[in-house]
């Protein structure tokens, strides 16, 4: 058996439906063949066992030859075993061929989301991606899952064709013309069946975004008591979906008759044709036996072939879903990766680190601790964006060098926009805050010696993970600490050891904000953005937090997006937006005192 | 494969939704048995018609190529040929109707049964549904609910058919000669022995193999979801090995089944063979010792080989039916959950809300709560205070009912929350936080969740209340516009401003207010909270604040600190009092006092400076509105 998962999945062919599936198969093409190999052997030891049968019967049954008789028993005897032999390993090989592309296709859409990053949202729904995990890997595998069978299949046919070519041309004949006229026959419900089946399937995409609603929403609707209501609209759906599935089960039942009847037809007919000659003599009575036999046999590749093209079918609708989200590009990324090096790699020297954006006239010197208070919070989020190129980022500049210049992962690696819409992962909590610099998994409590201010994204010659230069700073629990932390993880059973849910769901608002916080201060960004970082918190947590990360951060530069008295009471520096402009700048106090805008939007005091 | 593998162990990251009991998977099979009796038993009736009709081809051939080898005519071979073809197009016939039943039968049963399973969900306790993680829901919802299509539309009438037919196969074999069947027995024990075996590990394979296929979506849809922090964060290589990871242990699930297959088939397909050849051999042997005639030995073949057809589809559907049952098992699994409420029928007798000696803790010994007394008058404005963690969230949560306290009784009017019902208790108290969740929708169907019957305009009214109209119907289409997971996506702000008009709309006696304007803007929320004030008058709030500009406003405040309230009292007595209150009051008047006392260095700052800013101001303004404009 095939290692499972792959650890590259390799470079998809996106350019059609059907060519990532040839990819696919190609990328197992050895499993696949295996499983052909098998499928026919399968396949074929079940299309001579009439013929066995037959043998034992004419040469030592009716002949009375009790030689005969045991070694054509044994011969069926072993032809049966054969078939259970041969069909074990046939499914070993088609399990494997199901999972290696199922498993091959969750690796790349893993593989694309990360790729596209933040701009995934926008290019599409991330319901659809979801859908390629919980719904078209299936359809893909089963494809896969079926190629042995149905090879088996067609390989059969052939063997039957041949022999009964070999014992009359007009019986050989009708079943060579027979099958495909009996396939070509059946194809036309196909499309029908699988247009439904992608009706059925939106709905019951729909339908499951629905199931979603209910973990999302749930507390949403717990406190106002919308249960009722949203059960109903869940039924209402539901029912469109029962109906869609019996439109689909009316044509499915059309194609299940259709099984019945074309292959009914056909081993009648061959059978009436073999009779008419037997009576003419013109063949044996044994060979009549034998014919309607193979024609019999004939039924079970005929059915594999029907279904290998109907999960030809969907694995076609579901290649073509996953070939659209696989061949969308990040935007942001496009044509920067490949600026030459020396633009990107201003080195590692202390005062790096300033950032400035001519189209809304802020500037933030290398190493400061600054605040940005906006009349508009919107406004704070786009300029936040635009300073870590999460959009059109024309007039930011990074020590000089357009960001639009810079590599996006380089990038990424130096400016951090840490925002409230930040997700925390589910797994073990130390694993969920400590940075991932440079690819390379930084163990907790690694530390650097102090002193030698190395920005993540530089490897260290020895090829070392990052050195910390401030211990307080990097270990988890001094960024607990600068966060106020400390009290969520010693509430926990087991500490930083402890298992976080899905989105960090079982903290409270004010611990989510606080464990992303002390994630962004693990990740030690040369420019950290912090946006709003202390909104959901009480008073005295703010003051706390907003001491620390000054001290914490000293050295780097750091900006918060903030409207909070306490935090631009702390910040070097207070860069005013009016309009999405810097209208004014200056320390907290002296903005109070000369801006009264500035101060309408900062204080919490009646007018 | 070597060794035989072990199932694979839970995963101990997430408490999954509990999966039903055996006996409780049969009573509900046959609950649905006995509800669409008349369903199922035209399903099965047609099928059992169809292989009937079915079995006459065959006979009626047998005979055709008998009649051959004893010399007839052509005339002879056209009529029952004829023959032949009448009783297939009536097969034909059946088996469509019968697919069709099935198919009508199979969908009425899925739909209720995810129906009843989201309404179970519905119900479920709030803390169980989020340890539970959304993966194991999905997978449920929709991986569960296909493999139980299958069973249902397929499994179920397939399998009572090769029963009926095989039943029928062994009355005509024991007519061709009661030793007929002696061949049979022999590959009894081998079958039943490995079936046995495989039956008793199968549902707990499958059940590990869909509960890791579950943590593999998982996975991906927080990589998806989350996107854009990975992004940030520079995590791509740990999702990606974490993809990777899943993958493994769902691998490792599905090599296990795969395992007992390859022990299971192979040694049934060689079973059945072996009937096969014994009639042949011992047959053969009879005929020629005179004991059994040819016409005996041919006819008993056939039968053997043709009763091996629904008895490989009865072993092969069972381990669909099994695969079937498990996915029941664990739709039916959420009914498992213990309820956290039980009405008793008793009706509050006011509106005064009473918390008695409440305790509270999420994880079993470590409490959050310890031992909360607090009295709510009927009308009153009640803030709650105190740093982060400190349990308010948690605190408002019992007080709104969602979660019945460990310890200690929340009531209404002398009715503890927890026993009344959802409905009833919906129109007593009810409860906004911070989440900003909106649903997939139209704006209107988001505002009427908690009153479906509500009228536009008084969405509308609703909508004003929260200063959310203006932007609403600037939307394209109004109340009308596509919000949600495929429509328009809302800012926090907005979001939140939604989740209040929902609780006007809903107009309890009793708000609990969780950080519900946390997310608008200062300048805004406080418009907001006034205009709000306006439309809740007389109404009884409990706004839990991290802003003390709402406690100030407040009747009373409370102060919660580790778990307790630590102060109570009016905002003047506890500023009076000097404790932890005065000095959260302290450290947020602060920013006022250092605003005051920069207000006298002002004059020395040069007027110069002031009048330079409102210049700036005033363009900046302008040419936001240019831009506007132009947008």
């Amino acid at each position: 058996m095939r290692h499972l998962p792959e650890p590259d999945p390799g470079t998809p062919d996106t350019r059609s439906a059907t060519r990532f599936l040839f990819w696919l198969v190609r990328k197992q093409w050895t499993t696949m063949t295996l499983g052909a190999f098998w499928g026919v052997v399968w396949m074929v030891s079940q299309a001579l066992m009439p013929a066995a049968v037959g043998r034992t019967i004419d040469a030592g049954v009716t002949a009375k030859n009790s030689g005969e008789l045991w070694r054509w028993a044994a011969a069926v005897l072993a032809l049966g075993c054969v078939t259970g032999v041969a069909g074990v390993l046939r499914h070993r090989c088609a399990v494997t061929n199901w999972l290696t592309a199922s498993y091959r296709t969750v690796q790349l859409t893993a593989r694309q989301a990360t790729e596209l990053g933040a701009t995934l949202p926008s290019r599409i729904a991330t319901g659809d991606v979801i859908a390629i995990g919980t719904a078209d890997t299936s359809n893909i595998g089963s494809t896969m899952d079926v190629s042995a069978r149905f090879t088996g299949a067609l390989v059969s046919i052939v063997v039957v064709a041949v022999l009964l070519l070999a014992a009359d041309l007009r019986i050989g004949l009708t079943v060579l013309i027979g099958v495909p006229l009996i396939t070509a026959l059946v194809g036309p419900l196909l499309k029908p069946m699988h247009r439904r089946q992608s009706e059925v399937r939106a709905l019951q995409g729909r339908l499951t975004g629905r199931a979603n609603d209910i973990v999302a929403g749930l507390r949403v609707l717990r406190g106002i008591g919308g249960e009722p209501e949203f059960a109903q609209r869940y039924r209402a759906e539901s029912q469109q979906l029962r109906a869609a599935g019996v439109r689909v089960a009316r044509v499915e039942s059309l194609l299940e008759s259709a099984q019945v009847l074309l292959p009914g037809l056909f081993v009648v007919g061959v059978t009436w044709l073999a009779a008419r000659l037997a009576i003419s003599g013109d063949i044996t009575a044994g060979q009549l036996v034998a014919f309607y036999g193979y024609a019999a046999f004939l039924v079970i590749p005929l059915r594999t072939i029907t279904e290998a093209w109907g999960r030809f079918l969907k694995a076609h609708v579901a290649a073509t879903r996953v070939v659209t989200v696989l061949a969308l590009r990040n935007p942001l990324r496009q044509g920067t990766e490949s600026v030459p090096a020396d633009a990107s790699r201003t080195g590692p020297a202390a005062g790096t680190g300033a950032l400035a954006d001519t189209r809304t006239g802020v500037a933030f010197a290398p190493g400061t601790f600054t605040a940005v208070a906006s009349a508009d919070p919107a406004e704070a989020i786009d300029l936040a964006d635009r300073l870590g190129r999460y959009r059109q980022a024309e007039g930011v500049t990074l020590d000089g060098v357009p960001v639009d210049a810079l590599p996006l992962s380089r990038l990424r690696r130096r400016i951090l926009v840490a925002d409230n819409d930040a997700r925390l992962f589910a797994g073990r909590l130390a694993d969920e805050l400590t940075p991932a610099a440079n690819g390379v998994h930084c163990p907790i409590g690694a530390q650097r010696s102090p002193g030698q201010p190395i920005p993540p994204g530089q490897p260290t010659p020895s090829g070392q993970p990052t050195p910390i230069s401030d211990p307080l700073v990097f270990s988890p629990t001094a960024a607990l600490h600068t966060a106020a932390a400390e009290d969520i993880v010693e509430a926990l059973p087991e500490g930083l050891d402890s298992a976080i849910t899905e989105r960090g769901r079982s903290f409270s608002g004010g611990q989510q904000q606080r464990l992303r916080l002390a994630r962004a201060l693990l990740a030690d960004p040369e420019v950290l953005l912090l946006v709003e970082p202390t909104s959901a918190v009480d008073a005295h947590t703010e003051a706390r937090i907003a001491d620390r990360l000054a001290r914490a951060r000293s050295g780097r530069t750091t900006v918060v997006f903030t409207t909070s008295p306490l935090m631009l009471d702390r910040a070097e520096n207070v860069v005013f937006l009016v309009g999405g402009r810097a209208v004014a700048e200056g320390r907290h106090r002296e903005l109070l005192a000369t801006v009264p805008a500035y101060r309408a939007t900062v204080t919490r005091e009646e007018d | 494969m070597a060794a035989a593998p072990a199932p694979p162990p839970e995963n101990p990251a997430r408490q999954a939704l509990p999966v039903a009991a055996y006996p409780e998977v049969r009573r509900y099979a046959a609950h649905v048995a006995r509800n669409r009796g008349r369903d199922l038993g035209l399903t099965v009736a047609l099928f059992a018609l169809a292989a009937v009709a079915g079995l006459f081809g065959p006979r009626l051939l047998g005979a055709l190529i008998d009649g051959v080898q004893h010399g007839t005519t052509a005339g002879h071979v056209d009529v029952v040929v004829g023959l032949i073809a009448l009783f297939l197009v009536l097969q034909t016939v059946l088996t469509r109707y019968a697919n069709l039943a099935a198919g009508k039968f199979g969908e009425g049963v899925l739909a209720e049964l995810r129906e009843n399973f989201v309404a179970r969900v519905l119900e479920l306790p709030l803390s169980v549904v989020e340890r539970a993680g959304s993966g194991d829901l999905l997978s449920r919802s929709s991986r569960d609910v296909d493999a139980l299509s299958q069973a249902a539309r397929f499994g179920v009438p397939t399998t009572l058919v090769a029963l009926v037919t095989t039943a029928l196969t062994l009355v005509a074999l024991a007519l061709v000669s009661p030793w007929a069947m002696l061949p049979l027995l022999v590959i009894v024990p081998p079958i039943w022995v490995v079936f046995r075996w495989y039956l008793k590990r199968a549902p707990a394979g499958y059940l590990a193999e869909s509960a890791r296929y579950a943590d593999m979506t998982d996975g991906l849809t927080e990589t998806v979801d989350g996107a854009r922090t990975i992004e940030a964060l520079g995590l791509q290589q740990r999702r990606v090995d974490r993809t990777d990871e899943d993958i493994r242990r769902q691998y490792a699930a599905e090599r296990y089944t795969l395992y007992l297959r390859c022990v299971f088939w192979p040694t049934a397909e060689s079973c059945y063979i072996v009937p096969v050849a014994l009639t042949l051999l011992l047959g053969g042997l009879g005929y020629i010792h005179g004991w059994f005639s040819l016409g005996q030995v041919t006819a008993a073949t056939i039968y053997m080989q043709q009763i091996m057809g629904p008895i490989d589809e009865m072993l092969a559907w069972a381990d669909q039916l099994q695969v079937g049952g498990a996915s029941l098992a664990r739709l039916l699994g959420v009914a498992g959950v213990p309820a956290d409420r039980e009405p008793s029928g008793a009706r509050p007798s006011g509106e005064d809300l009473v918390a008695a000696d409440v305790r509270y803790s999420y994880i079993p010994g470590r409490e959050v709560l310890h031992g909360v007394d607090l009295s709510v008058r009927a009308g009153e404005r009640l803030a709650m205070v105190g740093p982060s963690g400190a349990g308010k969230s948690t605190l408002g949560r019992l007080l709104a009912g969602i979660h019945g306290p460990t310890e200690g009784s929340v009531a209404v009017g002398g009715v503890p929350l927890v026993e009344l019902p959802l409905g009833e208790l919906r129109g007593q108290v009810a409860l906004v936080n911070q989440e900003h969740h909106v649903f997939a929708g139209t704006v209107r169907d988001n505002v009427v969740l908690p009153r479906p019957e509500a009228s536009d305009a008084e969405v509308g009214a609703a909508l004003a209340a929260v200063d959310a109209l203006t932007w609403v119907e600037a939307l394209p289409e109004g109340l009308h516009t596509e919000i949600g997971a495929e429509g328009r996506t809302l800012s926090p702000a907005q979001a939140q401003q939604l989740a209040l008009a929902r609780l006007v709309l809903a107009d309890p006696h009793t708000l609990v207010l969780d950080e519900a304007t946390s997310l608008i803007d200062p300048r805004a929320a406080r418009h907001l909270e006034r205009s709000l004030a306006a439309v809740l008058e007389g109404r009884t709030v409990i706004a839990i604040a991290h802003r003390l500009h709402t406690a100030h406003d407040a009747d009373r405040v409370a102060v919660v600190e580790d778990g307790v309230i630590a102060e109570l009292g009016s905002h003047e007595e506890l500023v009076a009092a000097d404790g932890a209150y005065a000095g959260l009051w302290e450290s947020w008047h602060g920013r006022g006092a250092a605003a005051g006392e920069r207000i006298e260095t002002a004059k020395q700052v040069e007027t110069a400076k002031q009048v330079e800013t409102a210049e700036r101001i005033e363009t900046a303004e302008r040419v936001q509105r240019v831009d506007t404009v132009e947008r």
